[in-house]
C-alpha cells in the first residue's frame, strides 16, 4: 500500500507541474492571438502558422492540464444526490466512476490515438493551409494529455482505495468544493485591496 | 430482450444518461461513459459500425481546431485579470457614492455596475463576490432590506450570462453553428431590458415599501463634487474604454470574438499593470483558473461529442426529433415545452453541460420547425441564466453565500433570488410573445424562413481511415470546427 501511494504522489505531483508550465501558455497564446489581430488589422498581414499555432496552444492547455483539473477536482459534476450520501458510499460511487468511467476513456484514446499520431509523424503530414505547420506535435498531444489524465485516474483510484482501507484522509478526495475554494480565492484578494486605504 | 434493447436504444441512453450523472462523477466522463457502454452495445447488436470508436481521436483532433471556442480561455482570462486587479471594487464603490442619495440609489448601482461587469469580465463569480463583499456591507448598514439586497446582487451578478462578452453565447453559438458575433448583437437588447426590469422592480419596492431601500445619509457620502467628479472618470473611463475595445470592435465586425478576446485579455493586462496591481500571483492565479475551467468545458464538450456520436448513430435524435416535432401547437408548443424542460434542467445543470447536451438535440428540431436559431440561442442563454438564480443550487447564490456576514440567512438569499426569478421568466415569456426581441434578423418565430446549417465536412474526415457513413447533418453540434472558419481570419 505504501508503495501504492508514494505513486500516486508522484503522480499527483507531475501533473501538478505540468498544470501549471502549461497554465503560462494561456498568457502565451492570449499575447498570440492579440499579435495576429493587430497584424492583420493593421498591417494586413496574417500567417497561417501563426494562427495554427493559437489552437495548437490552446490544445496543448486543456488536454495536457486534464489530469492536473482532475486532481484539483474541478471538472464539473452534478452533486444533488451524492453529496446527501455517507462518505463511504461517495468513495465507492468515485472509485467505480475512476474505474469504469475514466478508465475506459483514456485506455481507448490511448489505444487509438498513438496510431493516429503514428501516421501523421511516418507521412510528415503538414497543414493543407499554405505555409501551416506540421501536424503530428498536435497530433501527439491527443496521446499525450489522455496519458496524464489515465495516470491521475489511478492515482485518485490508489488514493480512493486507500482511504476505504482508512489509509488516506477522505475528505481531501471529496469534499473539496472547486467554486468554494474560488470564492474564497477572489475574496481574499477583494478585500486584501480594499485594505490597501483605497476606499473606506 | 436484444430486439427491445435494440429499438429503444435512443431512449434508454437518455435514461443511462441521467443514472450516470446522478452518481456525481464529473460529467465530462460520466457523458463518454454513456457514450461508451451504448456504442459499444450498439456495434455488439450491429446497429453502429465497429470503426466508429476508432475515429474518436480524430473527433478529438476537430474539437481541438475549433476557433470559436478559443474565445472561452479569452475572455475568462480578460474577466480575472480584471477582477483581481480591483476594478470592479472602485467601480461600485464611486457609483455608491454617485447614486447613493437617491432611494433605492445603492440597489440601481448595483444593477448598473452589474452590466457593466458583465460587459466587461463576462465572469459571473467576479461580479457577484465584489458586490457582496463591498455593496451588501453597505446596504444592511443603511437599513435596506436584506432579501431586497442580496436578490439585486445575485440577479445583476448574473447578467454577465446573459450581456456581451458572455461564455454561454459563444458556447452556445458552436452548438447552433451560428456566429457568436449574431448573438452576441441578439442578447444585447434581452440583456439592456432584463437590467430595466430590475431596476424596475428596485423601483417599486422603494415606492410601496420604501423602508425596505432607503437613500443613503449624508454623512455616508465622502466624495461630492469635483472630488466625485475625478473619482467617476478614473473609475469609469476604463472600463468603458475596454468595452469598447472589446465589444465594439466585435459588433463592428471589424475583429472576430476570438480576436476581441484576445485583445481584452492583454488590454486587462495593460490596465492591471497602470494600476499597479499586476503582480505575479494574480497573473498566476488567473492563468491557473483559466486553464482549469478551459479544460473542464473542453472535456465536456468531448464527452458530450461522444455521447452525441452514438446517440445519432443509434437514431436516437430521430426519437427525440418525433417527441418534440409531435407536441400540440407546432413551434410555438416546441418553445413552451422546451423553455419549461430546460427551467427545470437548470435545477441541476449548469449552463455548460445544458449547451453542451440539451442545445445539439433542439437545434435540429427548432431549425426544422422555422425557429431562428440566433433568436432560439438567445432565448435558452436568458433561460439558463436562471440557474443561477434558483435555490439551492444557482452558484450565484452559492457565491453570495460565501461572502455575506453571518446575519444574512440563506433563507434570506433564497427568498431574495425569487422575485427575479419571476423577472426572468417574464423576460422568456416576453421573448416568445414578441420574437423581434433578442433577434437579429426580425425574424425570429417566422415560418417562413428557413435556415439551413451548412456544415463544412472537415477535410480531415475524408482522409480517415474507416469509413462510416457521415452525412452533414451528423456534425451538427457535434464535432470539428463549424462557425467562423479559417476564412474568416483570412480576410
Amino acid at each position: 500500500m505504501k508503495s501504492w501511494l508514494a505513486l500516486a504522489g508522484l503522480i499527483d505531483a507531475t501533473n501538478r507541474r505540468v498544470g501549471h508550465a502549461v497554465s503560462w501558455l494561456i498568457l502565451l497564446v492570449t499575447l498570440v492571438s492579440a499579435c495576429n489581430a493587430i497584424s492583420r488589422k493593421a498591417f494586413s498581414i496574417s500567417s497561417n502558422a501563426f494562427l495554427e499555432i493559437q489552437w495548437y496552444l490552446f490544445a496543448a492547455v486543456f488536454l495536457l492540464a486534464a489530469g492536473y483539473t482532475l486532481l484539483d477536482n474541478e471538472h464539473v459534476r452534478v452533486d444533488i444526490l451524492n453529496t446527501r450520501f455517507p462518505i463511504r458510499t461517495r468513495l465507492w460511487f468515485e472509485l467505480f466512476g475512476t474505474v469504469f468511467f475514466l478508465g475506459p476513456l483514456t485506455v481507448l484514446m490511448l489505444w487509438y490515438g498513438w496510431p493516429y499520431f503514428m501516421v501523421s509523424i511516418t507521412s510528415r503530414e503538414v497543414s493543407l493551409q499554405a505555409g501551416g505547420l506540421i501536424l503530428w506535435p498536435a497530433k501527439l498531444l491527443i496521446p499525450a494529455g489522455f496519458l496524464l489524465l489515465f495516470l491521475q485516474g489511478l492515482s485518485q483510484a490508489i488514493k480512493l482505495t486507500a482511504a476505504l482501507a482508512g489509509r488516506h484522509p477522505a475528505a481531501a478526495l471529496i469534499d473539496r468544493h472547486a467554486a468554494q475554494e474560488e470564492a474564497a480565492a477572489a475574496a481574499a484578494a477583494i478585500r486584501e485591496h480594499s485594505g490597501d486605504g483605497s476606499r473606506a | 430482450m436484444t430486439s427491445f434493447l435494440a429499438e429503444n436504444i435512443g431512449p434508454l441512453m437518455f435514461v443511462g444518461l441521467v443514472i450516470f450523472l446522478l452518481l456525481g462523477y464529473p460529467v465530462a466522463f460520466a457523458l463518454s461513459a454513456v457514450g461508451l457502454l451504448f456504442g459499444f452495445i450498439g456495434i455488439q447488436l450491429g446497429l453502429l459500425h465497429p470503426q466508429l470508436l476508432q475515429a474518436l481521436p480524430q473527433r478529438v483532433y476537430g474539437i481541438m481546431q475549433n476557433d470559436t471556442l478559443l474565445a472561452i480561455p479569452f475572455f475568462t482570462f480578460m474577466g480575472l485579470v480584471l477582477e483581481r486587479s480591483g476594478m470592479a471594487e472602485e467601480l461600485l464603490d464611486t457609483l455608491g457614492q454617485l447614486f447613493g442619495a437617491v432611494r433605492g440609489g445603492l440597489a440601481y448601482s448595483v444593477i448598473f455596475v452589474g452590466g457593466l461587469l458583465a460587459a466587461t469580465t463576462g465572469v459571473v463569480a467576479a461580479s457577484v463576490i465584489a458586490m457582496g463583499l463591498i455593496s451588501l456591507p453597505i446596504m444592511l448598514r443603511h437599513g435596506y432590506d436584506k432579501r431586497l439586497a442580496t436578490g439585486v446582487i445575485a440577479a445583476s451578478g448574473t447578467l454577465a450570462q446573459i450581456i456581451p462578452p458572455s461564455l454561454v453565447l459563444i458556447v452556445m453559438a458552436d452548438q447552433l453553428g451560428k456566429s457568436v458575433g449574431d448573438l452576441y448583437r441578439g442578447a444585447l437588447v434581452p440583456g439592456l431590458m432584463l437590467m430595466g426590469m430590475y431596476a424596475g422592480y428596485a423601483l417599486l419596492v422603494s415606492i410601496f415599501r420604501p423602508a425596505s431601500a432607503p437613500a443613503l445619509a449624508a454623512s455616508a457620502r465622502t466624495l461630492r463634487g469635483w472630488a466625485l467628479g475625478r473619482r467617476v472618470l478614473s473609475s469609469l473611463i476604463p472600463p468603458v474604454v475596454l468595452i469598447f475595445l472589446v465589444l465594439g470592435t466585435i459588433f463592428l465586425g471589424i475583429a472576430t470574438p476570438t480576436e476581441g478576446g484576445a485583445m481584452g485579455g492583454c488590454g486587462a493586462l495593460a490596465l492591471a499593470a497602470l494600476r499597479k496591481r499586476l503582480s505575479l500571483t494574480v497573473l498566476r492565479q488567473a492563468m491557473s483558473v483559466t486553464t482549469k475551467l478551459a479544460c473542464f468545458v473542453m472535456f465536456i464538450l468531448i464527452g458530450s461529442t461522444l455521447f452525441g456520436l452514438v446517440f445519432r448513430g443509434v437514431n436516437g435524435d430521430l426519437w427525440v426529433e418525433h417527441l418534440l416535432t409531435a407536441l400540440p401547437g407546432g413551434a410555438f408548443g416546441f418553445l413552451l415545452v422546451v423553455n419549461a424542460m430546460v427551467f427545470v434542467l437548470a435545477f441541476f445543470l449548469d449552463y455548460f453541460e445544458l449547451a453542451f447536451i440539451i442545445v445539439p438535440l433542439l437545434a435540429p428540431v427548432a431549425d426544422k420547425l422555422g425557429v431562428d436559431l440566433v433568436w432560439f440561442g438567445v432565448l435558452l442563454s436568458v433561460n439558463m441564466q436562471t440557474s443561477f438564480l434558483h435555490p439551492p443550487f444557482g452558484f450565484a447564490l452559492f457565491y453570495l453565500r460565501s461572502v455575506a456576514p453571518k446575519a444574512v440567512k440563506t433563507s434570506d438569499i433564497y427568498w431574495g433570488a425569487a422575485p427575479f426569478v419571476c423577472i426572468q421568466l417574464l423576460m422568456v415569456g416576453l421573448m416568445i410573445v414578441f420574437p423581434s426581441i433578442g433577434s437579429v434578423s426580425h425574424k425570429g418565430l417566422d415560418t417562413g424562413t428557413t435556415m439551413r446549417l451548412d456544415v463544412p465536412v472537415s477535410d480531415d474526415f475524408e482522409s480517415a481511415p474507416g469509413t462510416f457513413e457521415l452525412r452533414p447533418e451528423d456534425l451538427t453540434g457535434y464535432g470539428p470546427p463549424k462557425t467562423e472558419p479559417k476564412a474568416d481570419h483570412e480576410q
